[in-house]
């Protein structure tokens, strides 16, 4: 589903991102990405969704090289991501924005994405008006439209409790298996993501440190000495 | 990202997307809007004097440049400040057309129309790209440009430069030849009509998908894009729009005056429909327009030029500050919450 | 001949640094373009002209930018800050406004016609340099505009509050959490601004000239500077500047017939291969 080689990113002079493999496949695993602050994790999502040209290496998704291909391209075709930073249309209500990009999309199914994320109350209000939590939601669900293939999510814990952020895990790990989908999740919640993810990757300094099962994350030693610490 | 929804959208949230957004009792409303237009059509060239009529007139025309540069504001959150370059252009055009390429008036107004939509998609593919202040400043610096260019030595010729061109009219448009439109009592139904016509049109892009993407595009340019929108296309398209009202109301501004001069491309035609626009209140279709009778009455009551000119940049000052949904626009928002203040119905927004 | 048509294009571009750089300083701190910047400039050639009057060119030189920075102080407390939550788009049009009415009140004091300023004794002339006969004003004019670019480098190349301004033009969210005092460093930035465009306005007279339609015409060329530049970049707007003094002049020089249009010709060319402009000011929203 998506291949990084060689990626690297730079801003101006600062490397964020060195020379960073990666493979994720698509059978409905969801795939979580961790490291300490810096490491450039949500640069590496830039960098696969389009937001960020990369200094050098490539981007394959579904076998196609896009490393040069545009974000709403990409968007088009599949790959599809929330924010960090609730990244919605405040003036809209949460139905016209939703209907908006499923619309464009061509997905005649939006009820499904809205009973996935569970809006179905607050449709006919403004996204500006509704509580953060929600918001978070609504992001989600403008990324669920489509049926995408590839689910980029940077951090959609941030801001969130951690029994919220791991029931949200729970879901996302549901939804990814039912749909088939491949979802690549940046996350601080560390144990949102082992108890959820297939597969978790650690990157530490623009670089990547280590991917594997989660119980293989935990015993490796150079993780738990650049990350987690004896916590783990 | 999108915290600060202010700074980003350009104007507030009070001016947007009501242009299309307005629910009506349609039938009720559709009678009044018939009887209105109607009235409007006849009413002023049987009761008011020519000063009047003229004075309206100037200010129809007016009002459809506050138009484009209104529908661009509230939809596309763009502030276009170069107006004058259609609005003269199309005189120029036009009386080049007449006078140096000896075509007749219909095909004359084609010609100047043709190419001026040209220069506005070639404009606005360059700087429809660029951030809302880079746009604005390149609006009011290609504005300029035209300005200069009429006056180049070399085109002097062609285009009279200074003392601006006199339109060599012979024969008839739509059954109206020169005296026709130069008559203030015959060309009112013409300019009125016209800015029915393009305040209809633009309200209707408004309402459509068009206007929802624009709007959208306005609020959060970045998630549109990762919703697979093209950002780029649809701000074109909206900035050629606007563009063609402004010049069909240069080309009716031309058929009236007789003449064209180069005061018509200048900054402060650009900056009187801005402050139209403001005045009038950016939201909705007729607004604007009411701003333009609105601002074309007031100058007149200013007298000197100078005048009119400072009271110009106040009233952008004042308008932006105190009154950001003009006048127009907070007293028909005024007026909507009696309505529904009196009929009991909850407002959902 | 080239190295007249150099040294006239340092000598123009020394002026239009001198009011870039101010507008582009402006721009990195708050986001916002001061379209009034031209009106701005035209009091301080106008100001320049009634102090040369009184007490001579130099005291004109030294008085505007004092009293300029003075209207930069009230504009910084009257327009700027109340209007801090407003959208950038609505601030704008409001210095545009702004502008429009101080350009129509020096119109209303000053009759409405050019005055016309001369450069002080020691300053007029012409001086033989490299077998060329040069006008020592532009001389001057270029030392002045090196010279400021020097004090603008050093500003913000050594001094905390200058690191502040580059760190907040880059990228603004970063750099307010540097904690530095940041109304206090608007008012800097605002008044310099307004002083270098009084410099400016000085400078202007004996070289340009004083006449009612400078405001729109410095305007004008200050936001093709500043978009070129790379909005937001203070070294690109100099660079720019550099560019289009260069453009100007030799437009002048080889296509005299459309000499006016050869700046716009500039900024579309660069609009066409680098939207973003020249310089790496910061990632345009």
């Amino acid at each position: 589903m998506l291949k990084i080689e060689n990626l690297s990113v730079s801003y101006g002079s600062v490397r964020a991102l060195t020379d960073v493999d990666l493979q994720i496949r698509g059978d409905g695993v969801l795939h979580g990405i961790i490291g300490p602050n810096g490491a450039g994790k949500s640069t590496l999502l830039d960098a696969v969704c389009g937001r960020r040209r990369p200094s050098a290496g490539t981007v394959h998704y579904r076998s196609e090289d896009i490393t040069r291909r545009s974000i709403a391209w990409r968007r088009r075709h599949g790959m599809a991501r929330s924010f960090q930073r609730t990244s919605i249309f405040q003036d809209l209500t949460v139905h016209e924005q939703l209907r908006l990009v499923a619309q464009h999309l061509g997905d005649d199914r939006l009820d499904d994405v809205i009973e996935v994320m569970d809006l179905a109350g607050y449709l006919d209000q403004k996204a500006g008006r509704i509580a953060y939590g929600v918001q978070r939601r609504v992001d989600v669900a403008l990324a669920l439209i489509g049926r995408p293939y590839l689910l980029l999510m940077d951090e959609p814990g941030a801001g969130l409790s951690a029994a919220e952020t791991l029931h949200l895990f729970e879901h996302l790990r549901d939804l990814v298996r039912e749909r088939k989908m491949a979802a690549v999740v940046v996350e601080h919640d560390v144990d949102a993501v082992f108890a959820c993810c297939g597969t978790v990757t650690v990157l530490d300094l623009g670089r990547h440190l280590a991917t594997g099962t989660p119980q293989e994350i935990r015993a490796d030693r150079r993780v738990v000495a650049a990350y987690l610490g004896t916590a783990a | 990202m999108n915290s600060d929804t202010r700074t980003r959208t350009g104007l507030g949230h009070d001016a947007v997307g009501t242009f299309g957004g307005q629910s009506l009792r349609l039938p009720l409303a559709i009678a009044g809007v018939l009887i209105v237009f109607a009235l409007g059509t006849v009413m002023p060239t049987r009761f008011a004097s020519d000063f009047v009529l003229r004075l309206g007139n100037e200010g129809l025309l007016l009002g459809m440049l506050a138009l484009s540069v209104a529908f661009l504001m509230s939809q596309a959150g763009l502030v276009a400040l170069g107006a004058a370059s259609m609005y003269g252009g199309a005189g120029f055009l036009f009386a080049i057309a007449m006078g140096e390429w000896n075509l007749t008036p219909l095909s004359a107004l084609c010609a100047a129309f043709l190419i001026l939509v040209v220069y506005a998609a070639i404009l606005g593919a360059l700087i429809v790209r660029t951030n809302p202040l880079a746009f604005m400043m390149l609006t009011l610096a290609a504005g300029e440009m035209i300005g200069h260019g009429v006056m180049l030595e070399g085109l002097r010729d062609y285009t009279g430069g200074a003392d601006g061109l006199v339109v060599n009219f012979k024969g008839a448009v739509l059954g109206m030849d020169a005296a026709d439109f130069a008559s203030p009592g015959r060309f009112w139904p013409v300019a009125w009509t016209a800015a029915w016509l393009a305040g209809l049109a633009l309200w209707a892009v408004g309402r459509s998908r068009l206007g929802a993407i624009l709007r959208a595009v306005r609020e959060n340019e970045e998630r549109m894009r990762f919703s697979g929108f093209d950002t780029y296309l649809p701000r074109l398209i909206g900035y050629v729009l606007v563009n063609v009202v402004a010049a069909v109301a240069g080309l009716l501004h031309v058929l009236n005056a007789g003449f064209v001069s180069p005061e018509s491309l200048g900054l402060s035609i650009s900056t009187n429909a801005l402050v139209a626009a403001l005045i009038g209140g950016i939201a909705g279709p007729a607004a604007p327009i009411m701003g333009g009778l609105i601002f074309s009455f007031a100058q007149d009551e200013f007298g000197a030029r100078g005048l009119t000119q400072l009271l110009t940049g106040v009233a952008i000052v004042l308008f932006i500050v105190m009154f950001p949904r003009g006048v127009v626009g907070g007293l028909s928002s005024a007026a909507r919450r009696l309505v529904q203040a009196i009929g009991g119905r909850r407002e959902t927004s | 001949m080239i190295a007249l048509l150099i040294a006239n294009s340092l000598a123009l571009a020394s002026l239009l640094i001198m009011l870039a750089s101010g507008l582009a300083l402006i721009y990195g701190l708050r986001d916002v373009i001061n379209f009034g910047h031209g009106a701005i400039y035209m009091l301080g050639a106008y100001l320049g002209y009634t102090v040369a009057l009184v007490g001579g060119f130099w005291l004109a030189l030294v008085v505007v930018p004092i009293l300029l920075a003075l209207v930069g102080i009230a504009f910084e407390y009257l327009a700027l800050r109340p209007l801090q939550n407003r959208s950038h788009i609505e601030v704008a049009l409001v210095t545009l406004g702004l502008g429009i009415v101080l350009g129509q009140i020096i119109i209303f004091f000053y009759g409405g016609v050019a005055r016309s300023v001369d450069a002080p004794p020691i300053l007029s002339g012409s001086v033989m340099i490299l077998n060329l006969t040069y006008p020592v004003y532009r001389i001057f004019l270029i030392v002045m505009g090196l010279g400021s670019c020097a004090i603008l480098a050093l500003w913000l190349g050594f001094t905390s509050s200058g690191l502040y301004v580059r760190a907040v033009s880059q990228d603004p969210s970063v750099a307010r959490m540097m904690g530095i005092n940041a109304d206090r460093l608007s008012l800097l930035v605002t008044s310099l601004s307004t002083a270098f465009a009084g410099v400016a306005g000085v400078l202007a007279g004996p070289y340009l000239s004083v006449d009612p339609g400078m405001d729109a015409a410095m305007i004008v060329n200050c936001l093709i500077i500043v978009v070129i530049g790379g909005t937001g970049s203070i070294g690109g707007a100099i660079v720019a500047a550099l560019l289009f003094g260069l453009v100007q002049v030799a437009g002048s020089v080889f296509l005299p017939s459309i000499a006016a249009l050869v700046p716009y010709a500039l900024l579309m060319v660069v609009l066409l291969i680098a939207p973003r402009g020249i310089g790496r000011g910061r990632v345009l929203n």
